[in-house]
Formats: C-alpha cells, sequence, structure tokens
C-alpha cells in the first residue's frame, strides 16, 4: 500500500522523467488550443447573438386597415370608429378591439387621431356639449382640429395616415411617444 | 494585455497554484488519441446546456402554444432552425461520445479498483443522459413526440404492483397532457442538469483524487507520466473542434422538421424512438406476449444493475484485454446484439420496400395497355371506369378480379370495359397489382 503522499511524490518524479514538448512545438500546441476555441466561440457567439435580438428588432409591420364607410361621418362631428386589429406576438396571433377617431373637416377632407393624448398616454374622449376634445387625466383640452386648447399638453393631437377608398375609410395605426412638442414614432 | 490581466488576478486571487493543479495532472504513459472522449463528452454537454438556455427564451411548455413555440423558432426566429438543430444532433452527439467513452474505460479496463466510484458515477450520468433525451423528445409536442412518450411511458406499467402507480407519477395523471408535458419540461430544464452538473462535478472531483488510468499495459505506464497540459489539451481540441464541426455540418445539412401537431385522437400514427432506443424498440417487438415484462423492465434492470456494479464482480486486477476473455466475449457480444437490433430497426424504418415481383409485371400490364386511359390511381388517369385507388380495399378476392378481366360483363353486367386476351400468369400479375392499391398498401405508388 502506498500512501497518497507517496504516490504523489512518484508521480512528480514521473512527470519529470517525461519530456513535455517545448520550444516551436509547444507554441505551435499552443496557438492550436487557442485558434479551437476562438471558432467554436465565434461559431456560437454569432448565431446565438442573433437569435436572442433579432426578435427584439422585429419591427411591426403596419398596413392600412378598413376602419368602415365614410359615408356615415357628418362633418366637425368626430366619430369613434372600432375595428379589430389582429396583431402578432411572438407565436400568439391576438386580436383587440381597438378605436381611432375621425373627423370630417370643414374642407371635406377626413382626418384620423390616434386615440392616445399626446401629453402621457392617456385615452381622450370627445365631449359633444362643449364640442371638444378632453383628456380624463391631466384635463388636456384640443379642438375638432386637434390643436391645443387647454392643459398640459405639449402638442396637438396625432394624426393618422389615413386614405378613402371605395366609400371606406382606411387608416394605419401607428404609436408615438408621450410628452414630446412633436409627434415621434415608435 | 490578457498576461498583465492575469497577473493582476493572480496576485489578488493566487491563481497560478490552481493553474498548476489544472493543467499539470499527470497522465501515466503520456497523451493519448485515445482518452479524448471524456473531454469530448463534456464539450457536447456544455453545447446541450448552452443551446438549450436559448431555446427556453422562446420555448414555452403548454400543449396549446408548445408547437408553435418551436414552429416559431424553427421558422421566424433568426438563426432559431440553426440553434434546434445543434441542440437534436448534439444530442444524438453526446450518445456516441458517451458510449465510445464508455467503450474505452471498458476495453481498457479502467473501471477497476481504485476507480470503482469513478464507473459507478459514470454509469449513472449515463442513465441522466438517457433521461435528458426522453424527456426532451415530448417537448415540441409533435405527433412523433406525443405517441412516442405515450409507449415509452406505457412500458412502465408492466413493472408489477407499483407499475400503475408509476406511470400515473410519471404522466401527472389518467393521460398524457398538460401536467406531464410541464413536468418533463421541469425534468428536463431544472431538475436533470442540477443532478447531471452534480454528477460530472462528482465524476471529475473522482478522477482527479484518484487520477487517469493510463495504459493498460504496466510496462508502458512505468515509462512515465506526462502532464495533461498541453498535449493532452490539445488532442482533447482537435477533436472536440472535429466534434462541433461534424454537429453543425448536421444542423446545416440535414433537415429536421416537425411531425404535425400532437393529435390524442389520431391512433394511426405510428411513433418512432430516437436512434439510440431504436435497438431496445426493435427487441420489444421480438418480446411480445409473456415474455414482454422481461424486455420492458426486468432486463433493462438487470443489465444497469450489472453495469452499476460492474467493478465488483469483475475483481481480476489485470487491466490487459488479452487477460480478460470475459469482459472481452460479453463485450463484444452486447455490441452484436446491440447493433444487430439497431441495423434490423433502421433497415425495417428506411429500407426501400421490396416490391412484389408479380406486382411489378401487373405494373407494366396496366400500363402496357394503357388501363389508366379509363382508371384514376391516386388523381392520374381517366375518369370513364371506377377510381382504381382503393380497390384492393374494395374488392380483395383475386378470383373476381382475372374473371373480371376475362369477361368483365360475366361479372359486372352492364360494364363498358373490353375484355383482355392475357395469358394465365398475365392475368395473375395484373391482379396482384391491382390487389396491391389499398390504404396503407406498399404498392400503391
Amino acid at each position: 500500500m502506498t500512501l497518497p503522499s507517496q504516490r504523489h511524490e512518484q508521480e512528480k518524479r514521473a512527470v519529470d522523467e517525461m519530456s513535455s514538448p517545448t520550444g516551436s512545438r509547444r507554441k505551435f500546441i499552443t496557438w492550436v488550443i487557442g485558434a479551437v476555441a476562438t471558432v467554436i466561440g465565434a461559431g456560437l457567439l454569432i448565431p446565438l447573438a442573433g437569435y436572442l435580438v433579432s426578435p427584439a428588432l422585429k419591427r411591426r409591420e403596419s398596413s392600412w386597415i378598413d376602419v368602415g364607410p365614410v359615408e356615415d361621418l357628418r362633418q366637425g362631428e368626430p366619430e369613434e370608429l372600432e375595428y379589430v386589429s389582429t396583431m402578432k406576438d411572438g407565436w400568439r396571433t391576438t386580436s383587440t378591439k381597438k378605436a381611432v377617431w375621425a373627423v370630417k373637416q370643414p374642407g371635406g377632407n377626413i382626418v384620423v387621431f390616434s386615440p392616445i393624448c399626446p401629453h402621457l398616454g392617456c385615452g381622450y374622449r370627445w365631449d359633444f356639449e362643449d364640442r371638444k376634445f378632453k383628456c380624463p387625466c391631466h384635463g388636456s383640452v384640443y379642438d375638432v382640429t386637434g390643436k391645443v386648447i387647454g392643459g398640459p399638453a405639449p402638442r396637438p393631437l396625432d394624426a393618422l395616415p389615413s386614405k378613402v377608398e371605395n366609400g371606406k375609410l382606411f387608416v394605419i395605426y401607428k404609436q408615438f411617444k408621450s410628452g414630446l412638442d412633436h409627434s415621434v414614432e415608435l | 494585455m490578457a498576461s498583465r490581466l492575469y497577473d493582476w488576478l493572480d496576485s489578488r486571487l493566487k491563481l497560478k497554484p490552481l493553474e498548476r493543479t489544472l493543467l499539470d495532472e499527470p497522465i501515466p504513459g503520456g497523451a493519448s488519441w485515445i482518452y479524448v472522449f471524456g473531454s469530448a463528452t463534456l464539450f457536447l454537454f456544455v453545447l446541450q446546456a448552452i443551446t438549450g438556455m436559448f431555446l427556453v427564451v422562446y420555448y414555452v411548455p403548454s400543449p396549446d402554444q408548445a408547437y408553435d413555440t418551436v414552429q416559431y423558432i424553427q421558422h421566424e426566429v433568426r438563426f432559431g432552425w440553426f440553434v434546434r438543430g445543434l441542440h437534436h444532433w448534439g444530442a444524438s452527439a453526446v450518445m456516441v461520445a458517451i458510449g465510445l467513452h464508455l467503450l474505452q474505460v471498458y476495453l481498457y479496463g479502467a473501471y477497476k479498483r481504485p476507480r470503482e466510484l469513478m464507473w459507478m458515477v459514470g454509469v449513472i450520468l449515463l442513465l441522466l443522459m438517457l433521461t435528458f433525451g426522453f424527456t426532451g423528445y415530448l417537448l415540441p409536442w409533435d405527433q412523433n413526440a406525443y405517441w412516442a412518450t405515450q409507449v415509452g411511458t406505457n412500458m412502465v406499467a408492466t413493472v408489477p404492483l407499483i407499475g400503475d402507480f408509476l406511470v400515473r407519477v410519471l404522466r401527472g395523471g389518467d393521460s398524457l397532457g398538460a401536467l406531464t408535458l410541464s413536468r418533463f419540461f421541469a425534468l428536463h430544464v431544472l431538475f436533470l442538469p442540477t443532478l447531471i452538473l452534480s454528477g460530472i462535478l462528482l465524476h471529475l472531483f473522482i478522477l482527479r483524487r484518484v487520477g487517469p488510468a493510463g495504459p493498460w499495459s504496466e510496462e508502458q505506464a512505468r515509462r512515465g507520466s506526462e502532464p495533461f497540459y498541453p498535449r493532452q489539451v490539445y488532442m482533447d481540441a482537435v477533436v472536440i473542434l472535429g466534434v462541433f464541426l461534424a454537429v453543425v455540418a448536421l444542423a446545416l445539412t440535414v433537415e429536421f422538421p416537425l411531425a404535425d401537431r400532437a393529435d390524442p385522437s389520431d391512433h394511426t400514427f405510428t411513433p418512432v424512438p430516437e436512434w439510440y432506443f431504436l435497438f431496445f424498440y426493435q427487441f420489444l417487438k421480438y418480446m411480445s406476449g409473456p415474455l414482454e415484462p422481461l424486455a420492458t423492465w426486468v432486463l433493462p434492470m438487470l443489465f444497469i444493475l450489472g453495469l452499476l456494479l460492474l467493478p465488483f464482480l469483475d475483481r481480476n486486477p489485470v487491466r490487459h484485454p488479452a487477460a480478460r476473455p470475459v469482459a472481452l466475449v460479453s463485450g463484444v457480444v452486447f455490441l452484436v446484439f446491440v447493433f444487430s437490433l439497431l441495423g434490423i430497426s433502421l433497415q425495417n424504418l428506411y429500407g426501400i420496400p421490396r416490391v412484389d415481383p408479380s406486382v411489378a409485371r401487373g405494373k407494366a400490364l396496366f400500363a402496357q395497355h394503357h388501363c389508366a386511359a379509363c382508371h384514376r390511381i391516386h388523381g392520374e388517369g381517366g375518369n370513364v371506369g371506377p377510381d382504381l385507388s382503393y380497390v384492393g380495399d374494395l374488392r380483395p378476392d383475386r378470383q373476381w378480379h382475372i374473371q373480371h378481366f376475362r369477361d368483365p360483363q360475366s361479372v359486372s353486367p352492364g360494364s363498358i370495359m373490353p375484355k383482355f386476351a392475357l395469358s394465365d400468369k398475365e392475368m395473375n400479375d395484373l391482379a396482384s397489382y391491382v390487389l396491391s392499391l389499398r390504404s396503407g398498401g406498399k404498392g400503391a405508388t
């Protein structure tokens, strides 16, 4: 029976007896080990980084949404138009009910407002008696053209791209950063 | 730069002694290409752990969503198909690496005293790895996953007395469903990794305490030893690179599509297990009836116990294979057994189905006499006469067909089919072909 310490001594001697590569051969070996680590590291890092990051960078595709016929709109009377929006959320496809505000302006053209107050992102309402858009959160007030006429709002209501085709109103739904004095799309 | 950082750290954390302990491990008889399998296994395990962690980023273990999330990974996430491919092929590669590692240790008698514990921990690691494979297979929740797991869990039911109880525990209830998926997922990504990590650390700890076994010949071992670094590390690295490139090549070139979404009501689906369970799958086919429990649990249990206790069953201290005929022969017998079963199974699954020559001749007659001008088979041919796609199911009577070819009106009054003047042999061949047109029939296409 050999004691562990004795065994260790034997091994130590044995290590000395067998030569380990030196000089250029040792350099080459070290280089190969480093190269293997680099190839495998890069071979994994690049796809894995892309895997993790790519869905985060994917922009939501926006397309024209049919929000209903234009004939029901009366001049100067804002109308809340509801529609069902289908959104892809990763592997899920969800349908949510959304609404936009459409106003037929005196010139006859239709302006569509995002339903979100540009101040801090609450949902505002049309006050039929006062004939103003009012936000219940912080008291911002807008006129029928979206201009700020009261409260803390830093900019007018955000208009959404819209068009009329075959008597139907189409919009592209967008979201904007709140609190800024000009519209910046999210 | 790197060395200055290392010096800075070393002056605080005293890394140099640790480095020497890790890298100067003496290898009796010197470094060798035959010792690389353990490192290759460890590398593949790490690869599985990394790719697995990334797969979990988008995977949801619920029957409603699991399949969709795997589809999402496969088709929509950038490099998703690649990460999934690496994990899939990595799982196969790790089984190969473990197999080779085990064979090397067995051949070199490296399980013998004083390395009994290292061997036993190794056997447990092998079992954990197989459990990884089994639990991971269910997660995509496609038809194959569902039905293979159905069969796998049913096998546990053959264990006497506690079989039914075990199956319930395994499935989390009566049937395979949400609870099964969620517990398989938890096992696969939390329980097993924790267990296997502890096992690997223990395996390596024992290795460092008793040292590597080295060559089987005493004489060669006495020539001296060589430190682990740099030559053994170099050999390990070269092999690991080869293994990595092989797994990458498989992930890039061999498509690994999902089957259809799991459908518990579709009993016609025939599942196929992973290739490393195939030999067992084939073995089960031969062990039907009263022999079944023998195959499903008695023999596997005895085999695992035998493997686990091998160092105590084989007490002969000699390590040279030539001096261990019993060990060598039983090893070879086992390999022949496993690979024959695997071969037969692969042939049954992927071999070209042999077409009955009579069916082939009948098919040629069918073409020669332009039968397709009137009859349609799987969408091809005219629609004057009846569709023959599944005529073998509808009319399985050979004599009826022969009589019908000879004189159609005699068995089918009012038929406008002409009489065919064929020899008896030709009649028989044509009937063989027509009878082969069955749903699920091999000669149908």
